[in-house]
Parts: C-alpha cells; sequence; structure tokens
C-alpha cells in the first residue's frame, strides 16, 4: 500500500512539474501572440486573425493544467475558519471528505470532458479549422491529472501519511483576488 | 429542494474547508444531478466559462504585477514618493499612501501593492517609531487603491460576469475619482493619526535627490501613461493593454534596470501561472454556478424579495452594500463579484442604476472585505511583513475603515463621481 | 388546469422585450392555450444560459429544449446553414422570406435533424449592413484599408478581404470604446443592433449594403421533441409558423424605429450604394465556399426563387 502511494506520489510530482512547465510556457506564448497581434494591427494594418481562437486554446490549456498543480500543491484558496478551531483529528476527517468531493469532481471532469470532446469531434473551430473536441481537450487532460492527484491526497490521509504544507508568505501572495 | 441543494452543498463544503473553486463545481453537479439534466452542461460550462478572450487580461494584470514587484519597479517608486514628502508630520504614512497610490495605476493587484509597498515601508516606519498596527493599517487600506485605479482585473471580472456587455474602458475610467477620493481620505485619515500620536517627519532630502529618484522611477511609473495613452490613442484595446503591461515590465526590468535574471523571470511566471489559474478556476466554476442560478431564476426571486423590503433606490443599494460588506467578510472578492453580479446587476439595472457605477461601488465594498477578518488576505499580508496578528492591527483600524466606508457611502449615493468622468470621454 | 405538466426551456441572447424573445414567448402563449396549460415554454433572455453557440449545444445535448440563434452560429454544425448564409446571396428581405418559406426551406430544415435538433420556425434577422467613422462608403474603394470588427466566422472573413478591408476579431463589448479610440474603423450589424450598442454615437457612416441576410432560427431539442404526442408536435409547429409571422413584422417595426431614431441622432445613412460592385466582388468567397454539385445548385435555385 505505502510503496504503491509512494510510486503515485513520484509520477504526480513529475507531471505536476512538467504541467507547471507547460503552463507557464503556455502563458509566456500568449503574451507573445497578443502582441504580435496588436502589433500586425496597428504596425502592419492587418490584423491576425488566428490569435483569438489560438490564446483562447491557450489559456484553457494553462488554467487546466495551472489548476490541476493548485490541487497537487494544496493551494487552491478555501476557507478554512472552521478547521482552524477543531481538533486536528477531526480536522482531517473533514479534509478527507472534502478530498473526496473534489475526487468525485475530478472524475467527473475526465468521463464528461471526454463526452464532450467526442460529441464536438465533428464540428469545426471557426477560423483555425481544428475539429470543435480539441476546445474540451484541456478539460478532459485537467481532470485525468486532479484524479489523480487528489487521489494521492486521499490515500496519504487513509493511511495517515499525510503531511499538510504550512502556509508562509510567499503561500499568502498567491490566495489573492 | 434544488434551491437548498445548490446552495445548501455549497455552503457545507465551504465550512469543510474545500476550495471555493470547487464548492461551486460540486454543489452546481449535484443540482444539475437532482434535476436530472445531463451533468455534461456543468463541464460544458466550466470550459466556456474560460474561453473568453476578455478574460486574458487577468493574467496578464497578475502576470505584469508580478514582474513589477520582482523586478524592483515597486521599490523605486516607493524611493521616489518618500522623497517627495516624507517631510510631513507622519511622513511615512503619507509616503506610504502617495506610493500605493502610484504603484496602483500601473497594478491592479491589491495583495501585491500591500506586499510590495508594505514590504518596503513597513519596517522603515516601525524602525522610525510608527506603531506596528498603524503601518499594517495604511498599508492595508491604502493597498486598496490599486483595486480602483485603472488597470483593474477585477473590474473586468464584473464586466464578464455581468454579460460582457459593460465596456471595460468606461470602467477603468470610473474607477479614477472613487479611488483618489479613497488615497486622499486615507491620506487625511492617515495624517490625523499621526498628529495624535505625535510621530516624526522626514527631512527633505533636498530637490536634487528627489529629482534622481524621479527620475529612476520614471521608466515605471510611465506605464500609466503608456496604458491610459495607448487606449486612449486608439493603439490597443483595454484589454490588450494588459498585455502591453506585461512587455513593458519585461523591457524595463530587464534592458532598463537590469534587475530581472532568468531564475526571477520562471519565478514569476510560475507564480503568475500558480495566481491566476485560482482565479480563473473560480470564474470558469461560477459559469457553472450561475448557469444553475438563471435556470432556476434566483435573480428574478431575489429582485421580487428586494421589492418586497423596498421600492426605493436609495435603500436598496443601502441592503445590497451590507449585504457585500458581510460576505466580504469571509469571502474573496473575485468569486463574490463573479456570485453575486449576476444576482444584483438585474436588480439594481431594474431600479435605474448605471451598471457601470455600480460596479465601482462592488469593486470598493469588496476591497474593504479583503481588510476584514476572518478572510481578509490583503491585511493579512501586511500583518504577515509588519510581524503582528489580525487582531493587534485591529485594535486602531476603525478611523481607517470608516474612512473607507465613508467614501463607500459617497461613491454610491453620487453616481457623477463614477460616471463622470466615462462620459466626459464619450463625450471627446 | 393551471399547473404545467411538461416545461420546455429556451434560450435566447437577446434581451427581453427583442423581437425574437417575443416571438417565442407569442408561441408560448399559443402552446399553453391549446394544450389547455399542459405544455408550458420558458424563456431565458439576455444569454442567460450562455451564447448561441453553447445553447446550440445544450439544446443537441438534450440539457435545454429549446433554441433561438442564428444561422452563423451554425455553420461549423450544419453545412447547409454556411451556403445559405453566403453574403448578397438574397436580393431583399422579400426574397429571403420566398426561399425560406418554400421548399428550399423545407430541404435545410431536414439536415438539422442528424444533429439533434428539429427546426421549428425561421425568425428575421434583419440585413447587416457596414458602419464606419471615416467616411460614407458608396464602392468596394471606399472600403480599402478600414479594420472592420466581425463575428469569428470563416464566411465573415473571407468577405471582409474580398472587399479589400481589414476583418478584426473582438469582443462585442471593446467595439463602442475601440470605434471611439480608433483601434477600429466600424464594425457591421443591423439597424436595431447599430442603436441599441450605442455604435452609432461613435461611428456615424451606416451604409445600407444589406451583405448579409442570416435567418434566425428557432429549434428544438430531438430529445424533447421525440417526448411530446403527434398531436402536441402539431400544436408546436402550428404555433411557431404564427409566432414567425408576428416576430417578422415585430422586426420590421423595430427596424424603422431604430432607422428614425438613428437618423434623429445624427446618423448618416447611405442608400445609393453601388451594390452590383459589392456582389461581383464575393467571386472569390462563393468559389472557396461554393464547392460540392450540391451546394451549386442550392445557390442556383435560391437566386432563381422569385
Ligand atoms: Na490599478
Ligand atoms: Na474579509
Amino acid at each position: 500500500m505505502l510503496a504503491g502511494i509512494a510510486a503515485l506520489s513520484r509520477l504526480n510530482g513529475f507531471l505536476s512539474r512538467v504541467s507547471l512547465w507547460l503552463a507557464g510556457a503556455g502563458l509566456v506564448f500568449m503574451t507573445l501572440i497578443v502582441f504580435a497581434q496588436v502589433f500586425m494591427r496597428y504596425v502592419m494594418n492587418d490584423s491576425l486573425l488566428w490569435v483569438e481562437p489560438v490564446a483562447i486554446l491557450l489559456m484553457s490549456w494553462f488554467i487546466f493544467l495551472g489548476s490541476a498543480v493548485g490541487v497537487h500543491e494544496s493551494f487552491h484558496m478555501g476557507f478554512d475558519v472552521l478547521l482552524f478551531f477543531l481538533p486536528d483529528s477531526a480536522g482531517n476527517w473533514l479534509k478527507g471528505l472534502s478530498d473526496l468531493a473534489v475526487l468525485c469532481f475530478a472524475i467527473g471532469m475526465a468521463v464528461y470532458g471526454w463526452q464532450l470532446m467526442v460529441r464536438t469531434w465533428g464540428t469545426t473551430l471557426p477560423v483555425i479549422r481544428l475539429p470543435g473536441g480539441f476546445g474540451y481537450m484541456p478539460l478532459f487532460t485537467g481532470g485525468v491529472l486532479m484524479t489523480l492527484f487528489v487521489l494521492e491526497h486521499l490515500l496519504q490521509r487513509l493511511s495517515g501519511s499525510r503531511a499538510e504544507a504550512q502556509q508562509d508568505a510567499e503561500d499568502i501572495l498567491m490566495t489573492e483576488a | 429542494m434544488e434551491y437548498l441543494i445548490l446552495f445548501g452543498v455549497f455552503t457545507l463544503l465551504m465550512l469543510i474547508g474545500t476550495p471555493i473553486a470547487f464548492c461551486l463545481g460540486i454543489s452546481s453537479f449535484a443540482t444539475v444531478v437532482w434535476l436530472g439534466l445531463p451533468p455534461l452542461v456543468v463541464f460544458q460550462r466550466l470550459s466556456a466559462g474560460i474561453s473568453v478572450f476578455t478574460l486574458m487580461a487577468i493574467p496578464f494584470f497578475i502576470f505584469a504585477g508580478d514582474l513589477m514587484v520582482r523586478g524592483g519597479i515597486a521599490g523605486r517608486i516607493v524611493r521616489f514618493a518618500g522623497s517627495l514628502i516624507g517631510h510631513v508630520r507622519g511622513g511615512l504614512g503619507q509616503v506610504n499612501i502617495a506610493a500605493s497610490t502610484l504603484f496602483g495605476g500601473i497594478s491592479g493587484s491589491a495583495v501585491a501593492e500591500a506586499a510590495a509597498v508594505g514590504g518596503i515601508m513597513i519596517p522603515q516606519m516601525k524602525e522610525r517609531g510608527y506603531g506596528a498596527d498603524y503601518a499594517v493599517n495604511v498599508t492595508s487600506m491604502a493597498a486598496l487603491i490599486a483595486l480602483m485605479l485603472p488597470p483593474s482585473h477585477n473590474m473586468i471580472i464584473y464586466s464578464i460576469s455581468g454579460g460582457g456587455r459593460i465596456s471595460i474602458a468606461d470602467l477603468f475610467t470610473a474607477g479614477i475619482i472613487p479611488g483618489l477620493l479613497l488615497a486622499l481620505a486615507l491620506s487625511f485619515t492617515a495624517w490625523i493619526v499621526a498628529v495624535r500620536r505625535g510621530y516624526p517627519t522626514e527631512p527633505f532630502p533636498g530637490l536634487a535627490k528627489v529629482f534622481r529618484f524621479l527620475l529612476e522611477s520614471l521608466p515605471g511609473m510611465l506605464l500609466i501613461a503608456i496604458i491610459f495613452g495607448g487606449v486612449r490613442s486608439g493603439i490597443f484595446t483595454a484589454t490588450e493593454s494588459s498585455c502591453i503591461a506585461v512587455i513593458y515590465a519585461l523591457l524595463v526590468t530587464v534592458l532598463v534596470y537590469r534587475s530581472m535574471s532568468w531564475r526571477d523571470f520562471v519565478h514569476a511566471t510560475q507564480q503568475a501561472v500558480r495566481t491566476t489559474s485560482m482565479v480563473l478556476l473560480i470564474i470558469g466554476m461560477a459559469g457553472a454556478f450561475g448557469w444553475l442560478m438563471a435556470y432556476l431564476h434566483v435573480a428574478q426571486i431575489s429582485l421580487n424579495w428586494m421589492r418586497s423590503v423596498s421600492d426605493n433606490p436609495f435603500v436598496i443599494l443601502l441592503l445590497i452594500n451590507i449585504v457585500l460588506l458581510v460576505l466580504g467578510t469571509f469571502m474573496d472578492m473575485s468569486p463574490l463579484i463573479i456570485i453575486t453580479t449576476p444576482i444584483f446587476l438585474p436588480v439594481v439595472s431594474a431600479f435605474g442604476i448605471d451598471p457601470v457605477h455600480f460596479g465601482v461601488i462592488m469593486i470598493l465594498n469588496l476591497g474593504i472585505g479583503l481588510n476584514t477578518p476572518p478572510l481578509g488576505p490583503v491585511q493579512f499580508v501586511a500583518a504577515a511583513v509588519a510581524r503582528i496578528s489580525i487582531w493587534e492591527a485591529m485594535r486602531s483600524v476603525w478611523p481607517f475603515y470608516a474612512a473607507g466606508l465613508l467614501v463607500l457611502m459617497l461613491v454610491t449615493y453620487v453616481p457623477a463621481l463614477s460616471l463622470w468622468l466615462p462620459a466626459l470621454f464619450r463625450g471627446l | 388546469s393551471a399547473e404545467c405538466e411538461t416545461t420546455l426551456r429556451s434560450s435566447d441572447t437577446h434581451p427581453d422585450g427583442y423581437p425574437t424573445v417575443e416571438g417565442v414567448k407569442a408561441m408560448a402563449a399559443e402552446v399553453k392555450e391549446k394544450t389547455g396549460g399542459r405544455i408550458c415554454i420558458e424563456v431565458f433572455p439576455s444569454s442567460q444560459l450562455g451564447e448561441e453557440k453553447d445553447t446550440i449545444e445544450q439544446t443537441q445535448f438534450g440539457v435545454i429544449d429549446m433554441v433561438r440563434a442564428s444561422f452563423g452560429s451554425f455553420n461549423d454544425i450544419v453545412p447547409v446553414t454556411q451556403t445559405t448564409s453566403l453574403p448578397y446571396l438574397y436580393r431583399s428581405e422579400d426574397h429571403l422570406h420566398k426561399v425560406l418559406d418554400g421548399p428550399i426551406g423545407e430541404e435545410i430544415a431536414g439536415q438539422f435533424a442528424e444533429h439533434g435538433l428539429i427546426p421549428l420556425a425561421y425568425y428575421d434577422g434583419g440585413a447587416r449592413n457596414f458602419y464606419n467613422s471615416k467616411q460614407p462608403i458608396r464602392t468596394v474603394e471606399d472600403l480599402k484599408g478600414m479594420k472592420f470588427r466581425v463575428m469569428q466566422n470563416d464566411v465573415f472573413v473571407d468577405m471582409m478581404s474580398a472587399l479589400g478591408a481589414n476583418a478584426t476579431p473582438m469582443p462585442y463589448g471593446e467595439v463602442y470604446s475601440s470605434i471611439q479610440t480608433g483601434v477600429i474603423d466600424g464594425a457591421e450589424n443591423n439597424f436595431p443592433s447599430y442603436d441599441s450598442s450605442g455604435h452609432a454615437e461613435v461611428a456615424k457612416y451606416f451604409t445600407l449594403d444589406q451583405h448579409l441576410m442570416v435567418p434566425e432560427l428557432v429549434a428544438v431539442s430531438k430529445t424533447s421533441w421525440e417526448k411530446l404526442s403527434p398531436g402536441d408536435q402539431e400544436i408546436m409547429r402550428t404555433a411557431a409558423r404564427n409566432s414567425a409571422t408576428l416576430q417578422r413584422k415585430l422586426w420590421a417595426e423595430q427596424e424603422k424605429a431604430s432607422e428614425e431614431k438613428v437618423i434623429a441622432a445624427g446618423a448618416e445613412v447611405v442608400k445609393d450604394v453601388d451594390k452590383t460592385a459589392f456582389i461581383e466582388a464575393m467571386a472569390p468567397v462563393y468559389e472557396k465556399y461554393v464547392t460540392t454539385p450540391e451546394a451549386r445548385d442550392l445557390v442556383k435555385r435560391i437566386r432563381e426563387t422569385q
């Protein structure tokens, strides 16, 4: 059991790092093409029509990859005032419950994301002429990653090997909107 | 029953600490299953909710903010503000507010502002004998100016939550006077408290130094002019200006200040990915939640309820302000904008209130919520920098809250404060 | 019988009071009356349930029961709608009505079934026209080099390049300030939208070139349709047809009212357009999109409809 969890941990650690790098690259690439759009329209008087749909696809990818990393790193913002006042054992129990709910949703994301992909494969995305299913690919991928990541947390909790990450000032910086 | 499932599951999950994004998604999922609808729709709304071009401004402005903090643009602005007005009574408090106003003109994030300005100002203030509570309160309240002055990605979130037809350029312009008014009110409050507590003044460094610090901070501050000028002269749109901000912040920090290493850049990029994917996932999940609220006519029900309470727009606005302030104590800004806009906007529109005006009210109101425990991320950052507890800071926060609430009431009941400037620009 | 046995939920992107919304509401009233209150149709206006493409998908999946959307939004799902949305295909709104209400309309409707949709009525969406902030447009040359905001749709984009102008994609909410500041020179739409969006304030030259007459469609989900008895289906069809008559009348009134309003507010409506030149410039667009023998035949028959 523990060896299995450790193996899943290693796989997830790798997937999360790759996702974070891909998402970062997506953000940088998005910056470049939107800038190219402004440049082409204003300086060259010629609009790049593919920028908008490509940028939206990129954004979708980096959000779902980044959110999956968020599940892995537990940085999604929540309201944990109640947990603060409860004894650790009860808190741990509630967190397990919460992980379970997230797991159900993540599986839903993967399953229904796949269905949406299949059902819209026959349509076409305007301008870039890709099958419509491409639009739902980030959703499906994000769902699969989140399922793996939250499963790891849940298994660790069940086996009593989960160590909660400590929030520091750097983390607080991120929990802003 | 379906209402109970939607809001009940949401509340329950929130109480057990489930991330807000998933509270929204899971409660929508449960409701759709209960209604016997294909669950597909939840995930379609999630995906569609984030596939909006205008949303792109959020990652860009956040990315630009991370680059500016890490690349030393914020630090130079603080130094300039310090040299300029440090010599009045309680000068460092005034410097803090002035720097927040200047930095707020190029960044839209209140937390980034609290971290950037507070990170430099709070230690200095403590060293010069200012109370840590005072330093925290000035920093955290002044950070809200960033939300009001353009650029402000929260205004974009509001525009999108309102159906995407509220002009972002108008919202940006509408926040300027209220933002400056907030700066003024805080500055006055900070001065009164400083005088009563007998805080010191700083020596005036001489015009030569003021000029030098101005020159040093100018490349960063020029972004205000570039964004505003670029949008006004038709080079790019308000949404695209966010991308220009990233490019410009990179140019200044890499080429002019030479303060951005590859490591810093990677770090800033990854931080921006974390923050934005968190915010945007909430937006996507709220798309599913909002779809159900529309399907279940939540807006009409609340409109009818409000009508039964009063038919006076004055009272309705007061009521909405109170509800938002209460919600703002324990929830964060962007999810609240996303969840409450589809409910309140039809209500206030029915009462003849301009959507741009209401946007400014909402941003300021929820901004104050960023400084109220139990969930006050801006206050939390400032207190963490000052190494005091939230409760220590809270002892003397009241005059600053009062200033914020006074400005909120002015903005609520004097629509011209928000609407005059956009109308002026429309007329040009 | 005050209680509805079946509630059909219908989506619209336009606000309450708009002719398309009023059309479906009129249909709802007739259906409710003729079924003794058993079947209710509830309209969700103002994109409450999503944009057109999203709500079409929802109708296909059986999440909601009905959708009102422009033919343009079906282009990437039902290919025939692309042919029937080609620029300058119809001589007049009257011509368009004759095509839709005749055998061609039936034929088009038949192509939706395999995509999970049953079309019930063709509504009017008016003619789309160019407007800009720079100059009155009478000839194709006047358009050269200008930047126009168009929807993200291949036909529209290719139409703009065929006319020598730049198609510029942009979110609708940014069009007003973008015309005002000069990011773009203009956009294109019908009279009511030109008026309600406020674009008439910043782009006062409106050219009545009628480049696109894209019909609006009311369709019901195949899943929901098959749950209705044949008798109820007939009631729905009749009510939909009647609502189309009303909607077209409401549309014409609204178009007239908006035209008068924008003219009173200072817009300059150019009516003496050299339309032949615009039509001739469309040759490459037709070459690109009318590729199959069936499509060529359809275009020919539409043109021949008198
Ligand atoms: Na700002
Ligand atoms: Na709060």
